[in-house]
């Protein structure tokens, strides 16, 4: 099978345009993606399809990690889908497919398989896949109408063992008592009900959703989906499989393996560069940012001041992430010099300068370098002994991190929490939720109101990140802005400015100005000028 | 994966030996070579566990000159009383094997090759990742090592000893029992009859509560229909499952099993950790109905949790009603030494009277019933049951503090099981001294002739059952017989 979609890969790439395929009609936006496409495709093609399926494929995860409310997590992902992979059903266009639905259709299913390249790779790799894959189907499968479904899983031909109307009396006191103990209306006689082996259904059976004897389990209707999404897990399961022990034939392509091998270390966030921003703020304003610097920044810029000395990673790192800031490169020098300050000036420009400069593209390869993103911190250069760089959350022990938690007012409700993502090795969940918690209580909003990611009332939901924390820029930008908002708030309003008494404003001497970094900004906070004196 | 028998039969003289957790599966190449000098250590004749002059001659020990000595009892236990014909025929799960053949003769099939054995030795060593090709190196190595402890893990795709010779990613578990494990130290927060590794009869009915339940769940629901209960030596008790479909079950669905077998939520300092829902679901029914019969006895009698106020508090904590809660308290503190089972009616009737204001009725209309969940369901360990290659003792051993034998038990007569009555080496001995005595010349096996006899046939039904079970579902499936 993998052979064949070896050569059709190429194949693809060699003609340069998305063909449409007669043979694949797409009636439904489901796909079981059973065949490997025979279509054609150009290189660049194949690099963003896999991208913005992975927009998609993150996204969900990471609401699902982070216990968004479904409202959110269901804008959330409209908003990713309409961006990157915009897929329409089929009641809105009445009868028949259109030709837009059918590119929509054939995106998906051509991506999927890209990124099942990518990920076929290794056990990690195709569990997180696998979980990602299914997430997204069982995401889709949900939001079709009952008429949709039926009819995807009549093209499928997936049926399952009916419980007969004799069965049905027989067993009717216990579906009754099952569906009322998983707080449904007990009405078993009119619901429909499949017979199958326990073991396909595990998860219903661990909430004890359905009634289980004799080692079948009985799923009423309501709970198709798992049936389904069984099926879709078992198959893809096993078709990945089949594709890892594949996928060396492949390593001879110079063309693809470059792209597949760096699909899963992609930063798919934007970037944080400098350019728009730099020279906006001054060396000695860096302090005063500190409250919102992430915890691998302040702990750099902590170790910095001790020690009056950064090694290499960290300079990387930290002097990036300022650059990202909007440290000018003359205002990195004296930042630099200053707090290198074991060292006389000659010193520090002999040794020292050129790498600043270097950091800023005026030395060497000339390269404008972007700051870090957490999928580089985590993933790559990890600290030896004296290096303070990297994510606190990946690579400190776990009495480090709890110590660092703990003077950061981290209750231990709270700790414990992030601790279990830190072990779930979400260290950017964790990040994220360390944002929230840390934020709140520097508005004075109790943090039980964040508890779960509910964060309805109270001002709670002004301190929900609403992305997954992915670059520390990101979280420096988020906090800043938050932390304004919230004064102007506070100023604007008659309220008792008392109340909020331990929000600490950022001390800025000269005059900063705040704007974000990137494209996509609307034009009103592009400029607020804040003069804080 | 095969390896040529040159090869083999150097790493049979070379276990692997770590000083590590038994479940810890990430393995350090390295310690090949600190294991020869483990290895070498373990044999010569300076061996403390070894005794120069040993009398391995069971008729003539007095065991009382080698009180301290549990190596020598564990050199005779191996050597007369394990019975090895049985063992064999349970892990090679293909066929009981004919009654006149002698263990030796037994030919080892591929789950039994396959197999994970571990062993701890009297030192603490943990010896990972063992597996034998024929009965006599197995027997031999038992000798060998005298193990205080032998863990059995999964069945693994190629043989665990042969590990090394493939990438760690390529050694994978394929199938082992679906097992069980119900320790009392779990319950030592509402045990109060004994603590820590002491076990009366008192305290065993939570033992046998949690047996009663987890049987018939697995039997009645999930269909299951080899099961044997074992005793864990001490203070708790393991469930194996053989049938087929037990043992390829995935973690995931052992998960789920474990996830629908459990009732509490929320760790130790939650208090109150069964909230069920109003209407039960009907394997939580019936298992109610098991704790029904025995919740008054172990309460009330066995555990007198409701006599003196440190204990009540506890189950007055757990009821969310001040009300409730100080209406007890005033009424048991009038009367201390009134009794428990009335005062278990007393707080029905508090309850009765709270829920009749309609906003604490939802909170309330249960809490009795889950309070009684909280004390007497089965508490798993949960770790044991969901990861197909945790360890687990296996049975017919003998627990080094206790020197009792881990034997199965009869879960139709499981209430009388008394595991303080368990045999240990000691009285196997002196029972098969009286045997002799009494029936000179006769040609029993040496466990026959003892109390161990009966623990035997209990095990030998079970895999009886086991074979029986392959062969419905290899009839099933209409495959030719794959191995013989």
């Amino acid at each position: 099978m993998f052979r064949q979609e070896n050569r059709k890969t190429r194949q693809m790439l060699a003609s340069g345009h998305i063909g449409y395929d007669e043979k694949n009609p797409y009636t439904t936006t489901l796909n079981f993606y059973k065949v490997p496409p025979t279509l054609n495709i150009t290189i660049v093609e194949f690099e963003q399809f896999a991208l913005d399926r992975m927009q998609i494929l993150t996204k969900l995860m990471n609401g699902q990690l982070r216990n968004l409310p479904p409202a959110k997590l269901e804008a959330s992902m409209n908003e990713a889908i309409s961006k990157h992979m915009p897929m329409s059903g089929n009641s809105s266009s009445g009868h028949g497919v259109t030709r837009e639905q059918v590119l929509e259709r054939q995106k998906d299913y051509i991506s999927h398989f890209i990124v099942r390249l990518a990920y076929c790779r290794s056990e990690e790799l195709r569990n997180w896949f696998l979980r990602a894959e299914c997430a997204l189907f069982k995401y889709r499968f949900e939001r079709l109408s009952q008429k949709e479904q039926l009819e995807f899983l009549e093209t499928q031909h997936l049926s399952w063992k009916k419980v007969s109307d004799d069965d049905k009396r027989i067993l009717r006191e216990n579906l009754r008592s099952t569906a009322l103990s998983s707080f449904k209306s007990g009405n078993a006689e009119d619901e429909t009900y499949f017979e199958v082996d326990f073991e396909k259904v595990p998860l219903l059976v661990g909430r004890r959703q359905v009634y289980v004897q004799g080692g079948k389990a009985y799923v009423p209707l309501a709970h198709q989906v798992s049936l389904v999404l069984d099926e879709f897990k078992e198959r893809l399961s096993r078709d990945l499989e089949a594709m890892g022990r594949a996928l060396p034939r492949m390593e001879e392509d110079k063309r693809l393996m470059p792209i597949l091998n760096h699909l899963d270390k992609q930063y798919l966030g934007r970037e944080f560069t400098s350019s728009a921003i730099a020279g906006e703020i001054q060396a000695q304003d860096v302090d005063g940012l500190k409250v919102h610097m992430p915890l691998c920044m302040e702990n750099l810029h902590n170790e910095l001041r001790q020690d009056k000395h950064t090694r290499h990673g960290g300079r990387m790192q930290y002097g990036l992430f300022l650059k990202g800031m909007g440290l000018s490169l003359e205002q990195a020098l004296i930042f630099w010099q200053t707090a290198f300050g074991k060292l006389t000036p000659d010193q520090f420009n002999k040794e020292y300068a050129y790498n600043v400069r270097h950091l800023y593209g005026m030395e060497g390869k000339r390269t404008d370098y972007t700051p870090y993103s957490c999928k580089s911190i985590i993933m790559g250069n990890t600290p030896g002994p004296q290096d303070h760089h990297g994510c606190p959350f990946r690579h400190f022990n776990e009495t480090n991190l709890r110590a660092q938690l703990t003077s950061h007012m981290v209750d231990e409700f709270d700790t414990e929490d992030i601790m279990r993502m830190v072990k779930g090795r979400h260290y950017q969940v964790a990040c994220t939720r360390y944002y929230e918690v840390t934020r709140a209580r520097m508005l004075g909003i109790g943090t039980e109101t964040l508890k779960g990611g509910g964060l309805s009332s109270n001002g709670g939901s002004e301190v929900a990140s609403q992305e997954l924390i992915e670059h520390p820029n990101q979280f420096f930008e988020q906090s800043f802005k938050l932390m304004r908002d919230f004064s102007e708030k506070k100023n604007g309003a008659n309220g008792d400015p008392s109340e909020v008494q331990a929000v600490p404003e950022p001390t800025i001497k000269g005059r900063y100005t705040y704007r974000m970094a990137g494209p996509g900004t609307s034009s009103t906070s592009n400029n607020m000028d804040m003069d804080m004196e | 994966m095969e390896i040529d028998s040159t090869q083999d039969a150097t790493n049979g003289r070379m276990p692997t030996v770590e000083a590590g957790q038994p479940v810890d599966d990430d393995e350090d190449l390295d310690h090949i070579f600190d294991d020869m000098d483990e290895d070498e250590t373990s044999a010569p004749a300076h061996n403390p566990w070894r005794p120069v002059h040993a009398p391995l001659d069971v008729h003539n020990v007095n065991l009382s000159d080698y009180g301290g000595d549990n190596s020598l009892k564990l050199k005779l236990f191996y050597r007369h009383f394990f019975p090895m014909k049985q063992y064999i025929d349970w892990l090679n799960y293909d066929t009981v094997s004919d009654s006149k053949l002698s263990a030796s003769d037994i030919k080892l099939s591929k789950t039994f090759m396959n197999r994970e054995f571990c062993f701890t030795l009297m030192d603490d060593t943990y010896i990972r990742f063992q597996s034998y090709k024929t009965v006599d190196e197995f027997r031999q190595e038992l000798t060998r090592l005298n193990p205080a402890k032998i863990d059995l893990g999964a069945i693994y795709n190629i043989r665990p000893r042969d590990k090394a010779s493939v990438h760690a990613s390529a050694f994978k578990p394929m199938s082992k029992e679906l097992v069980f494990d119900v320790d009392m130290t779990d319950y030592d927060d509402i045990r109060t009859c004994c603590s820590g590794g002491d076990v009366c009869m008192k305290c065993w009915e939570f033992m046998t509560v949690a047996m009663k339940i987890v049987d018939s769940a697995l039997k009645d629901d999930f269909g299951f229909k080899n099961l044997l209960w074992v005793y864990s030596g001490r203070r708790g008790v393991h469930c194996w499952v053989g049938d087929e479909r037990a043992r390829q079950l995935n973690n995931e669905q052992r998960k789920a099993i474990v996830a629908y077998l459990d009732v509490t939520k929320g760790g130790e300092r939650q208090g109150k950790t069964v909230k069920l829902p109003n209407n039960l679901h009907p394997s939580v029914r019936r298992s109610y109905e098991i704790i029904d019969e025995h919740f008054k006895n172990i309460v009330f009698n066995s555990q007198d949790i409701l006599r003196d106020p440190t204990h009540w508090e506890k189950i007055l904590t757990l009821i969310p009603d001040e009300t409730v809660q100080q209406t007890a308290r005033v009424e048991w503190e009038a009367d201390p030494d009134r009794e428990p089972s009335d005062k278990w009616e007393d707080l029905r009737g508090f309850v009765r009277k709270a829920i009749a204001t309609p906003s604490k009725r939802n909170l309330l209309e249960h809490v009795l019933r889950d309070i009684m969940f909280q004390y007497t369901y089965p508490r798993l360990d949960e770790k044991v049951s969901t990861n197909i290659n945790h360890l687990l003792k296996s049975p017919f051993c003998v627990h080094p503090k206790t020197g009792r034998v881990c034997v199965p038990i009869e879960i139709e007569n499981c209430e009388k099981f008394d595991p303080t009555e368990a045999p240990t080496t000691e009285t196997l001995i002196n029972e098969l001294n009286q045997y002799d005595t009494d029936h000179p010349g006769s040609n029993l096996q040496d466990w026959e002739k003892t109390s161990l006899a009966s623990y035997v046939k209990v095990f030998e039904a079970f895999v009886k059952g086991n074979v029986k079970s392959i062969r419905s579902t290899k009839q099933a499936k209409a495959e030719p017989t794959l191995e013989f």
